[in-house]
């Protein structure tokens, strides 16, 4: 029996939508090219792409159930700014390991951050408004948006104006000065991104992390997200099929009409919800024969070079934090000792290179002596192609690095696992390598996400919607993009 | 599809001179240039009384070299221009042309122009507006190449009742049986040329393609041959009022392209324009066609339509009034006809009056530096004020 509805890709946001298109009583089918599900989030290939997730929307997660699935939230994990004199602890607007002078002044801009954060809020869950022609329809659109910003009162309107579009080197910079501090505030806005601290537009990321969730480790690890997802999705009578990769879209009559699997066979349904990046979902798997010519070029010229590598280290022995107060391992570790850091990396990579010194991202899991490792600014297309002498080169600057602020740990590794940002996109078919499958910046956030025509997660093709990070709210693990696809298609669905 | 690689060289100041240049400044008594697409055209040689009524009785030339003229080759050459326009190119046979329009993703005219299909898998598009880019965008994963032909092509506009009889005595045999948007190949003098019967009068006519280094040559020839039949070379404003009575529309005066467009809401779509007939929503997928499909349930807000206008004085400019009072819409292109004894225009005017309205023109006249203001009663009419059966007869009159 054909299913009622396919979700191309077992990510998190596909299974999300799955899920909720099964508690809406339709029979979804689920297919999933690699042999587990769980797209980055899960283990293909023997590495967890995105090691440290953040916490599913909660209301995602109530509306499908997760606890009754077996998903245990955790406790938000702290973040360790490392190499500095000493680790300085992050937990929310609590900073430990610097002088009282800077604490309190983080604390007061944590707070600040917060409630502009908090005005943006609700623009950042709810499905995007539409923009047409950029006429008076258009604008009241807009100014509903930024009623919720007039709210703040008028000096923090306007503190929240003037930093909304600038860069976080100048923001964090005027505010608590350079350091780890700085360094790991940084990272967060940049990580995943191809833009350094001092690229215009970098605040808007970092208020964008601050309106979402913390990340938590679930009891049993990041894996325990995917698999309560995938039991939501088979507690509605949904199946997820692994090892099918799908070839094409098929359609018929502008319709669309199911999906054609890699070696042939065809799956009819009326409903196709693609969890694939925008690009592969419309230039590779739909066609351009079935797009208008703005939307290929879009489609063609969204900006989504990947800048993470990721890197798996299994060590002897644990790895030891230096001075007193040892933090706890399993927290959230970063190394990007001050902007600047950061920012030199940036440049390395804007001209394709691999930078001396990549900011990087750890967690320890102590179960499988394994440190996991984000680096960031790693660029997919790196000068000259990926090559035996510049994965080298990567894994030593790495290693360097992370021996730098946990020494001792260089001569600990006894394994290594390594995927570019071109190993990532050529395992999930990913373009660019980009965990949030399009890089998240003010031109293709919103309405303009993944591009300007194709937001409201209708694709071009009537019958196909976008469920992946590509569309809003985007990246990191909320399950919105999915909650929000499987509403707009089941809406859709009602109106026909 | 492959880039056109060639390189070019450094633009030039000022206006340049086309292919007829040299025969064109022996004849342009007034000296009057025009700029079109960078190159120098005239606008006017001797009178424009002469030169348009040389159209209408005679036979006269006009140097279209400075069109844009792209060349689409390739095994995807129909897939892409079928994807590029609104009308159903499969159905376009080789050696026919077609007019047609094409339209952006929200179903807004980009231009229109001339499709010359030149063969199962190669075509020529003749327009107003560059549209390298835009083509690119609408190549962009076919198998098909674009090159950018305007500065390799030389055209001539023959147009006029006697521009048939003017190519027989130019030698050219059987040109008789050449049918309306019908190219085929013929030599004039020892030059090889391509002849399409199409043009932009409402009257018999033909479009004459050349290489640069041929253009001298067939002027002359044509020139030669013409005299008897009161051949005239003639200048744009001539051909503009010839345009107005053919009731053709032109990009940047009476629609402007949705790719050029600044103000939001200024694109027009092609059931606005009057210009349904070219969409063919049966064929497949099209650039806009999505867009069409629901413009074409909608009632258009407004409508580019034919007006014609009590008393003589030209409606250039003018506004268009409902009941005298309610301002309703705008002139675009406006014409005392001097064959038709009509005053004639192409004016904008919003739904629902431009269906049933009582509709006004304010003219404007300027007596010795005094402004007058004239309310003259306005009639929408079909459009295309003037169509000789002469445009499509086969063999033509020989006059």
């Amino acid at each position: 029996m054909s299913p009622d509805a396919i979700v191309i890709g077992a990510g998190h946001n596909g299974l999300v939508a799955a899920a909720r298109l099964g508690l809406a009583g339709r029979r979804v089918l689920v297919l999933e090219a690699q042999d587990a599900p769980g797209g980055l989030l899960g283990e293909a290939g023997g590495m967890r792409v995105a090691a440290m997730p953040t916490g599913l929307d909660p209301e995602v997660a109530r509306a499908l159930a997760l606890h009754r699935h077996g998903l245990r939230p955790g406790r938000p994990l702290a973040t360790i700014a490392l190499g500095g004199n000493a680790p300085v602890r992050i937990e929310g607007g609590s900073v430990r390991g610097i002088d009282a002078a800077a604490a309190a002044a983080f604390a007061d801009l944590h707070r600040r951050l917060g409630r502009h954060a908090a005005a943006l809020a609700p623009m950042m869950a709810k499905v995007p408004p539409r923009l047409r022609d950029g006429g008076w329809g258009d604008l009241m659109t807009l100014a509903r948006m930024g009623l919720g910003v007039r709210m703040l009162g008028r000096a923090q309107m306007r503190e929240l104006l003037r930093v909304l579009l600038s860069n976080v080197w100048d923001l964090l910079d005027d505010e608590i000065g350079d350091g780890p501090l700085s360094g790991a505030l940084a990272m967060e806005a940049t990580l995943g991104g191809a833009m350094g601290p001092r690229s215009p537009g970098t605040v808007l990321p970092l208020l964008y992390r601050f309106a979402g969730r913390p990340r938590t480790m679930p009891e049993g690890g990041a894996g325990a997200i995917v698999a309560a997802l995938v039991k939501a999705v088979e507690a509605t009578g949904g199946q997820v099929r692994t090892g099918a990769r799908v070839a094409g879209v098929l359609t018929g009559d502008d319709r669309v009409a199911g999906v054609r699997l890699e070696g042939g066979e065809e799956i009819r349904a009326p409903l196709v919800v693609s969890n694939a990046h925008p690009r592969a979902t419309l230039l590779d798997l739909l066609g351009v024969r079935h797009l208008d010519a703005e939307d290929a070029r879009r489609a063609r010229l969204m900006a989504t070079e990947g800048m993470v590598a990721r890197l798996d280290l299994t060590l002897g022995a644990a790895p030891g934090v230096p001075g007193a107060g040892a933090p706890d391992l399993c927290d959230r570790m970063v190394i990007a000792p001050d902007m600047k850091m950061l920012e030199t990396a940036f440049n390395a990579a804007k001209y394709k290179g691999i930078p001396e010194r990549p900011g990087l991202e750890c967690h320890w899991d102590a179960g499988a002596s394994r440190l996991a490792v984000s680096a960031q600014f790693v660029p997919c297309g790196v000068k000259g192609g990926w090559s035996a002498e510049t994965r080298d080169r990567l894994l030593s600057n790495v290693v360097s690095a992370i021996d730098d602020a946990l020494p001792g740990t260089a001569a600990k590794v006894t394994g290594v696992t390594l995927a570019t940002p071109a190993d990532i996109e050529a395992r999930f078919a990913l373009p660019g390598g980009h965990w949030h499958h399009g890089e998240f910046r003010v031109d293709q956030m919103l309405m303009l996400r993944p591009f300007a025509g194709a937001a409201q997660y209708r694709m071009p093709v009537a019958g196909l919607y976008l469920c992946g990070a590509g569309a809003h709210p985007g990246g990191d693990v909320t399950g919105l993009p999915g909650w929000n696809a499987a509403g707009a298609a089941l809406k859709d669905g009602r109106r026909a | 599809m492959t880039a056109d690689t060639s390189p070019r060289a450094a633009v030039p100041m000022g206006l340049v001179p086309g292919p007829f240049h040299d025969r064109l400044v022996a004849l342009n008594h007034q000296q009057a240039w025009m700029n079109w697409m960078g190159i120098a055209s005239p606008a006017v040689l001797d009178t424009v009384e002469f030169e348009y009524f040389a159209i209408r009785n005679q036979a006269t030339l006009f140097d279209i070299s400075p069109m844009m003229k792209y060349r689409i080759a390739g095994p995807d050459a129909e897939a892409v221009v079928n994807r590029l326009v609104t009308r159903d190119i499969a159905r376009l046979a080789p050696g026919r042309v077609a007019y047609a329009i094409w339209c952006d993703a929200e179903g807004n005219v980009v231009d229109d122009g001339t499709v010359f299909r030149l063969g199962q898998t190669e075509f020529r598009l003749c327009c107003q507006e560059p549209q390298r880019a835009w083509l690119d965008d609408v190549a962009w994963g076919f198998d098909v190449s674009v090159q950018d032909v305007s500065g390799a092509i030389a055209g001539l506009a023959l147009q006029g009742p006697t521009s048939c009889a003017v190519l027989k005595d130019a030698g050219l045999a059987g040109i008789e049986t050449l049918k309306p948007f019908e190219i085929r190949e013929f030599r004039i003098d020892t030059h090889p040329v391509t002849i399409s019967r199409t043009g932009f009068t409402g009257d018999l006519g033909y479009e004459i393609w050349m290489t640069p280094d041929d253009a001298p040559g067939v002027w002359d020839a044509l020139m030669a041959a013409g005299i008897p039949r009161g051949l005239r070379v003639i200048g744009y404003h001539a051909l503009d009022m010839a345009r107005i009575e053919a009731g053709f529309l032109l990009p940047r005066v009476d629609f402007v392209s949705s790719e050029t467009h600044l103000r939001p809401g200024r694109a027009r779509n092609p059931y606005e324009l009057g210009l349904d007939w070219l969409v063919a929503l049966d064929k497949p997928h099209f650039n806009g066609r999505r867009a069409l499909l629901r413009l074409a349930q909608e009632k258009p807000r407004r409508k580019l339509v034919a007006i014609e206008i009590d008393r003589d004085k030209p409606a250039l400019n003018a506004l268009v009034y409902h009941a005298r009072r309610r301002e309703v819409g705008f002139v675009t292109s406006a014409l005392w006809s001097p064959t038709l004894k009509r005053n004639i225009a192409h004016a904008w005017v919003e739904a629902p009056w431009c269906e049933t309205g009582d509709l006004w023109v304010e003219i404007y006249l300027q007596r010795e530096l005094v402004w007058q203001r004239r309310m003259a009663r306005a009639r929408v009419v079909e459009r295309g004020f003037f169509r000789h059966p002469r445009r499509t007869a086969t063999p033509p009159a020989d006059f």
